[in-house]
């Protein structure tokens, strides 16, 4: 053999060898190729971050801004009000004695995102510029991302997906996730916690809990609901209670949080304050003891716990909770609270089980259509069908071996993608035998047949790849998840099949018909 | 082995009775259409998609007056107990298969309100915690001893998959690593609930709408692609004739897809898009081949001629190749189960049609396209004498000398 020969041999082994070696199993690496989810079992879910939520808020502090300042500026109070339908904007009710340059001033000074015009009704009407508007989303797009990572990290999820994606969405991949109610439930919690006062006393509806404010401080207070307990502390009913609108101290000014427990023993959650919290946190309750301090998580009123003393950097939330209901909200109490409510699009979410089943049905077909597939192979061309089936086997190694390398995850429609390219594989070994034989029949040698075959093959093996790789293009640039995993076994299994068809199948035909032995038979 | 050799089949001519009996089939694909209506899958459609497993039998009433709207059919045989609840599209985002599935929960395990664990919807994590509150091996409050009962919980959710439901709690009991301290808890603190939770989907009204356009648009344009590909490589007639023999291999699929009152999924858009894929290969060699002829035949030859020449060259390529997709295809319809079963008969059907179209739709449109064109395809010949003296006329082999084995 010629030493050019030998070199392509090298070439072949050391690919064998360098994709062989990525698909073996090691101990670091047990699972080499990654399963998707629909064989692993788990959850994809698309949320959408509602990005208003927190638009309508840094409004609403807006607002609340202008009000103090006018306050501070010894200015009479102007009423605000929010527009409904409309988080950017705001406006502002004068009294009409005072100039107005003086509030435009505050404006200036104070509300710089915001542009300010009048209506035909004489109020200041404020707008959140755009930049300003489309920073917040995309701060809260990334706060959100930050902080579902965190839990679902808590949550212990190995390799878990979480990417932003257009039209404030997010991609969330979690596989080997086999409780989708309890991760969605602690991915969707905003836990928004807040302590806040409560004034006058609670009512069994929303009208009794105001009616018992005083008048003067109705216009500060919200009435949000609660569990009414009985002495034994079991839930009896709904109750509602007005508590002041101001918020000093919030989630943010947690340091940790944990599942302990309280005097009979059942969980409550601990919690303790950075040094800033800490210092509100003693504020609050130094000048309010004896009242009732509300801790609110999102809009609900966990419980209504009477200040005994001044706490200054710890405290326990008491709220009947279970043993796991306990540790899901220390969790997302540490993993910090979502800027803004999520909704969910889509869900996608399979079972162990099923997955399971999916993967045996998957391979086992798999295995029966390739022995199939190289049965025919070799009846029909009998020793090229040999080596047709060895370009196929090293084919199947270079795709699973790309595969591990790219980090791809196998689908079951990527098992399918697999056995199918094997399949249009042999495509390309036919079109260049089929060719070999043609040559034959008009009375070339064995030598100068397999070199026509060959190259008159190769325009032809291009074109036909080319085409399918448009598709397998198409296919991964509109296709989702499962699809996508397709889509990439097709484009790896493509390339692989040029390569082995075209190169491989040659060096194997060089080797056993070599020309300085004047072969003047070939078996096809 | 050897077939299909030196074939002299006049596939041009039947490419009437072809383009009749493809509009037949395609007719009758679209009349299905019209009559019943797209049948979009979840994916396209929105709404809730949801396959439990239930521990005992189906309770289809309570299903069925459960989701009055829905449509409740049973999942694989009979004996496994399963069924799928198909909820229809709502108008707002949310998560309907969850709060489904909520219900349903809360209805058939009355256990779960005292606080029990219930080992068939419950996963792993819930089974961790509670085994290590208990902590029944007196292993401390560690990670150690976190990791300890997660390993064993995560063995119980092995054992769970296997038998497909836990019918009592004792089962549990016999998974890997289980002590008799855990049976005990197991006994106390859970209990083997109603059904199993296989598969949930919910897709949203905005992203089934998404999905139907890119979809749609994903098909379109690869056949464009397609087309302008061929144009590029080879010539306008041909890159024209490859779209129209896509059309008709997607649209025969389509029609078989309403034959069999298919699903429309995205399983199937990624079936078609390989069918405009692959189909289109068996074109390509036609075409390379009448390419190849043209350049070597110097005797009169129309189009027709030059067609039936390199379809009949490449006609067993063309069966062996089809064939061997066939084969693997016929085995994944055959094993490879549900979920992959209407993708496996939409790409065989579609590879089918690509072969047809080859030798029956694509030489119809190109012969239309030439007399239309003022037959510029065609080789003018007969060259002069001097020409076919010097080239010997193909396809008339010599006397072969080393026979083929």
């Amino acid at each position: 053999m010629n030493r050019n020969l030998w070199w392509k041999i090298g070439l072949i082994v050391a690919i064998l060898i360098v994709f062989s070696v990525a698909v073996v199993p090691t101990k670091d690496n047990p699972e080499p190729i990654k399963r998707g989810l629909d064989l692993k079992g788990g959850t994809h879910l698309v949320m959408r971050v509602n990005v208003g939520d927190a638009v309508k808020l840094e409004t609403d502090q807006a607002a609340e801004m202008f009000k103090s300042q006018a306050t501070k500026n010894n200015l009479p109070v102007p009423v605000t009000h929010g527009v409904e339908g409309d988080a950017l904007t705001f406006t502002a009710t004068i009294p009409a004695s005072v100039p107005t340059t003086e509030y435009e001033r505050l404006a200036k000074d104070y509300l710089p995102a915001f542009d300010m015009s009048r209506n035909a009704q004489g109020q200041m009407v404020f707008k959140m510029k755009a930049a300003n508007a489309s920073a917040i989303e995309r701060d809260t797009i990334d706060h959100a991302v930050e902080t579902i990572r965190n839990r679902v990290d808590a949550l212990g999820v190995t390799e878990p997906i979480i990417a932003p994606e257009s039209g404030n969405r997010i991609v969330i991949q979690l596989p080997g996730v086999d409780d989708p109610a309890r991760v969605k439930d602690i991915i969707k919690t905003t836990a928004q916690l807040q302590f806040r006062l409560v004034e006058g006393s609670p009512g069994p509806d929303a009208a009794s809990a105001l009616a018992s404010v005083p008048a003067n401080m109705k216009a500060d207070v919200e009435v949000l609901p609660g569990t009414r307990e009985d002495e034994l502390g079991r839930a009896t009913g709904v109750e509602y209670y007005a508590v002041r609108k101001t918020v000093p101290v919030t989630g943010t000014d947690l340091k940790n949080a944990r599942v302990t427990k309280g005097r009979l023993g059942e969980p409550v959650i601990g919690f303790s304050m950075t040094p800033d919290g800490a210092r509100k946190f003693g504020d609050l309750t130094g000048a309010n003891v004896n009242r009732y301090l509300a801790i609110v998580l999102d809009k609900k009123i966990v419980s209504a716990p009477k200040i005994n003393s001044r706490i200054d950097d710890s405290g326990v939330i008491e709220g009947r909770f279970t043993a796991q209901s306990a540790a899901d909200l220390a969790l997302v109490l540490r993993s910090g609270s979502l800027p803004a409510s999520l909704t969910t699009l889509e869900e996608r979410t399979v079972g162990p089980s099923l997955g399971r089943d999916s993967i045996r049905q998957g391979v086992l077909a798999s295995i029966i259509g390739f022995v199939a597939l190289i049965a025919a192979v070799l009846v029909y061309y009998k020793g090229a069908g040999i080596n047709a089936v060895l370009a196929l086997l090293l084919n199947l190694v270079i795709l699973l071996g790309m595969m591990a390398y790219f980090h791809a995850t196998l689908t079951l429609p990527g098992i399918a993608g697999i056995i199918l390219t094997l399949g249009m594989a042999v495509d390309s070994n036919v079109l260049v035998f089929e060719r070999i034989r043609e040559e034959l029949r008009e009375g070339k040698t064995v030598m100068a047949a397999i070199q026509q075959g060959f190259q008159r093959a190769f325009g032809t093996i291009i074109d036909t790849h080319m085409t399918t790789i448009i598709s397998a293009l198409f296919l991964f640039q509109f296709g989702t998840g499962p699809i996508k995993g397709f889509a990439v076994t097709l484009l790896i299994g493509l390339f692989a099949s040029v390569f082995t068809a075209f190169f491989v199948s040659r060096v194997i035909f060089d080797v056993v018909y070599r020309p300085e032995k004047r072969p003047a038979e070939i078996s096809i | 082995m050897q077939i299909f050799v030196n074939t002299k089949y006049d596939f041009v001519k039947w490419r009437f009775h072809a383009v009749a009996f493809s509009m037949i089939v395609i007719i009758i694909g679209a009349a299905l259409y019209i009559k019943n209506g797209v049948n979009w899958g979840i994916d396209f459609a929105g709404g809730a998609n949801i396959v439990l497993k239930f521990r005992d039998a189906v309770p289809m009433d309570k299903l069925r007056s459960d989701f009055t709207d829905a449509s409740i059919q049973q999942y694989g045989p009979a004996d496994a107990r399963s069924a799928l609840i198909r909820l229809p599209q709502m108008k707002k985002e949310g998560d309907y298969a969850g709060q489904a599935v909520a219900k349903l929960n809360h209805d058939l395990n009355p256990e779960a309100a005292t606080g029990k664990v219930d080992l068939n919807f419950n996963g792993r994590d819930s089974i961790a915690e509670l085994l290590f509150t208990a902590d029944p091996d007196h292993k401390g409050t560690n990670d150690d001893a976190r990791k300890y009962y997660g390993n064993v919980a995560q063995n119980i959710i092995n054992k769970r998959s296997e038998l497909g439901i836990f019918t009592n709690v004792g089962q549990a009991s016999s998974a890997k690593d289980v002590t008799t301290g855990i049976t005990g808890v197991l006994r106390d603190k859970t209990f083997a609930g109603a059904f199993n939770v296989l598969n949930q989907e919910t897709v949203g009204p905005q992203v089934g709408k998404e999905l139907q356009q890119k979809a749609v648009l994903a098909i379109i344009f690869s056949t464009l692609a397609m087309g302008a590909y061929l144009w590029i490589r080879f010539d306008l007639m041909f890159g024209v004739a490859a779209i129209v023999c896509i059309v008709h291999d997607v649209c025969v699929s389509l029609a078989f897809l309403a034959m069999i009152n298919g699903e429309f999924s995205l399983n199937i858009v990624a079936a078609l898009l390989l069918i405009v894929g692959y189909s289109i290969n068996d074109t390509v060699v036609t075409y390379d081949r009448v390419r190849e002829n043209r350049r070597k035949l110097k005797t009169r030859a129309t189009l027709e001629d030059q067609l039936n020449l390199a379809m009949n060259q490449t006609l067993s390529r063309t069966i062996l190749t089809s064939g061997s997709v066939v084969i693997v295809l016929v085995a994944l319809i055959l094993f490879g189960g549900k979920v992959i079963h209407e993708f496996a008969w939409i790409l065989l059907i579609g590879v089918l049609a690509g072969t047809y179209s080859t030798v029956t739709i694509v030489p119809a449109v190109a012969i239309a396209w030439n007399n239309m064109t003022g037959r510029k395809h065609d080789i003018a010949g007969p060259s002069s004498q001097r020409a076919r003296a010097e080239e010997p006329p193909r396809n008339e082999p010599k006397q072969q000398k080393r026979r083929a084995v």
